[in-house]
């Protein structure tokens, strides 16, 4: 007579189960959504400063033609645009680094500092974001997540494909 | 750099009171960040509550178990569990600093019972890549709380990335580099000398390397001494050394940290011959900032300290011939010693805590995004998000 007892108890261990990753599952969006908001922010941040760079006085007007028109648009990008709006402000920002290390004076030599720390944030930013998101893919693929949608409405997160190449 | 003060938890696994390069970082860093304006907590298992620095908070008494190939003196079980839990409701943190959350300790117990912004630090180099596929699963759900992953090294970083499959930010360990810079020549270590510091009893500290390296190095230096510094007793390594070497050796015993500084400026040549399980190297890196002409065993952690041979030479791990060809060579060209030794002073500076630090507070940044503090995983809210859930569905 000790069956149903086993069935209960097999029955809650599974339920404890779900529960458990559940709140994991739950654990990893939450990070996901801050590692993207500090990656986010830190772009929002370089794009800013791309624009500054624009203006002063080192750039020459092509250069603060290209950059202020990918500065605009990596801050207006949809999601969907995302992507190629940050690889193309990278490109314009390395385009004007190079000649930004033998002519700057004093103030523009600031704004480039900062940009240069800038840059080594966001590209720890970036693996961090990388590796929030990997592990949550990887967590979402199990069978139990799946079968019972423990996921619920939350979309899959995805790394963008500017994250993959160096800036 | 963070303007707004936090008030940091840093857990450390090991004996606070047992010499370790872990618990040295800790020290070190807690200070930075105190002297820093910031309010820091360490909790630590400990054997003498009564010698503790004020900012360090006991979880008891640690107990010695074998791990990864060193006997290890941590601390878990249920009573230390509670502590923990303890500790951080009380604390009101806005942040925690796990170190080496990967290993049975209060690091995982912390890991498990927090909720929040979490940084983890990774300092060893997993020797037994099997027992890690085994425990890898049941690490997963504590390791992927850390809103980010530092490692000391690249080794260390390696060994997250093929087994943990997570990758981690390498940020070095900090030292005090310009308490290293300093030191005065001492004549009683100048001449044709080497110098050694560590818990040379223990057998990955290759000492014994040394030893046997000797013989063909005196032969072409007959005036050559060793000092060996760092605690230990001395007795039972001396009964191993050839009676007519003996003379040779001499044992410091510890030494304070002026007296450090002072050695590494006075030795010719500083010898780090471990065998393994090192996955940084703070000694050596300490013995460069010191302008030491370092001479070193070719593992990983050791390679890439020294830049694959750039900022002190290298020889094959274990091999104690090598190591007297190298030795011999540097004792005869006095410019190359003096270059290597520049070279690594200057190096060394990457290592200083102002750069370090920085380093770190910029990861804490980046995990106090969103920030709402430390909080305990409450088990009710598990359920209750579970019931909503279902709620949700219908």
């Amino acid at each position: 007579m000790k069956t149903p007892l086993l069935v209960i108890l097999i029955i809650l261990i599974f339920a404890w189960y779900l529960s458990f990753l559940a709140t994991r599952l739950d654990r990893l969006h939450h990070r996901v959504e801050t590692s993207w908001a500090n990656l986010d922010g830190l772009l929002q941040r370089r794009a800013a400063i791309a624009l500054e760079i624009a203006r002063s006085d080192f750039a020459d007007p092509a250069s603060t033609l290209l950059l202020t028109s990918a500065a605009y648009q990596a801050r207006e990008a949809t999601v969907q645009d995302r992507s190629g709006a940050e690889s193309a402000l990278s490109g314009a920002l390395a385009l004007l680094l190079i000649d930004g290390q033998t002519h700057a004076s004093s103030s523009e030599r600031t704004l480039l500092d900062e940009l240069s720390a800038l840059t080594a944030k966001i590209r720890i930013a970036i693996s961090i974001h990388t590796d929030s998101v990997s592990s949550t893919q990887a967590v979402r693929k199990r069978v139990a997540i799946r079968l019972f949608r423990l996921a619920g409405t939350a979309p899959l997160p995805v790394t963008y494909e500017f994250e993959t190449d160096a800036l | 750099m963070l303007t707004k003060k936090l008030r940091i938890g840093i857990v450390c696994p090991y004996g606070w009171d047992t010499p370790g390069g872990v618990q040295n970082h800790i020290r070190d860093l807690a200070e930075f960040l105190i002297a820093a304006g910031h309010s820091v907590s360490v909790l630590a298992p400990a054997i003498d509550e009564s010698t503790l620095p004020d900012y360090v908070v006991s979880a008891g008494k640690p107990i010695s178990i074998p791990y990864n190939g060193a006997v290890a003196r941590v601390l878990f079980g249920p009573i230390a569990f509670s502590r923990v839990k303890h500790w951080i409701s009380q604390g009101g943190f806005d942040l925690l600093h796990l170190h080496e959350p990967a290993i049975p300790s209060i690091s995982l117990l912390a890991c498990w019972a927090a909720e929040g912004p979490m940084v983890g630090t990774f300092h060893a180099a997993a020797k037994h890549q099997k027992v890690i596929y085994a425990i890898g699963p049941i690490l997963e759900p504590a390791i992927e709380k850390l809103s980010a992953r530092i490692a000391v090294s690249e080794a260390a970083r390696l060994t997250l990335t093929n087994h943990l499959e997570t990758d981690a930010v390498v940020i070095p360990n900090g030292i005090y580099a310009t308490r290293y810079a300093n030191g005065t020549q001492q004549e009683k270590w100048s001449g044709n000398t080497i110098g050694f510091i560590g818990r040379f009893e223990e057998p990955r500290k290759g000492l014994q390397v040394l030893i046997d390296a000797l013989p063909i190095i005196a032969r072409f230096a007959p005036d050559v001494k060793v000092f060996v510094a760092g605690p230990g007793d001395p007795e039972d390594v001396i009964k191993e050394i050839d009676p007519q070497l003996r003379k040779r050796f001499e044992f410091l015993g510890r030494i304070s940290e002026q007296d450090k500084a002072d050695f590494m400026a006075s030795v010719a040549i500083y010898v780090a011959p471990n065998t393994g399980g090192e996955s940084f190297g703070i000694i050596l890196a300490e013995a460069l900032a010191g302008g030491a002409c370092a001479v070193a065993s070719d593992i990983p952690a050791f390679d890439s300290l020294l830049g694959g041979g750039e900022y002190g030479a290298l020889f094959e791990s274990e091999n104690s011939t090598e190591l007297a060809k190298v030795i011999i060579d540097l004792l005869r060209d006095d410019a190359k010693r003096g270059q290597l030794a520049q070279a690594g002073k200057a190096h060394a500076q990457m290592f200083d805590w102002e750069v370090v630090a920085k380093q770190i507070f910029s990861i804490y940044e980046m995990a106090l995004v969103g920030g709402e503090g430390v909080t305990l995983v409450s088990d009710s809210r598990t359920w209750n998000r579970f019931l909503n859930r279902d709620e949700g569905k219908r």
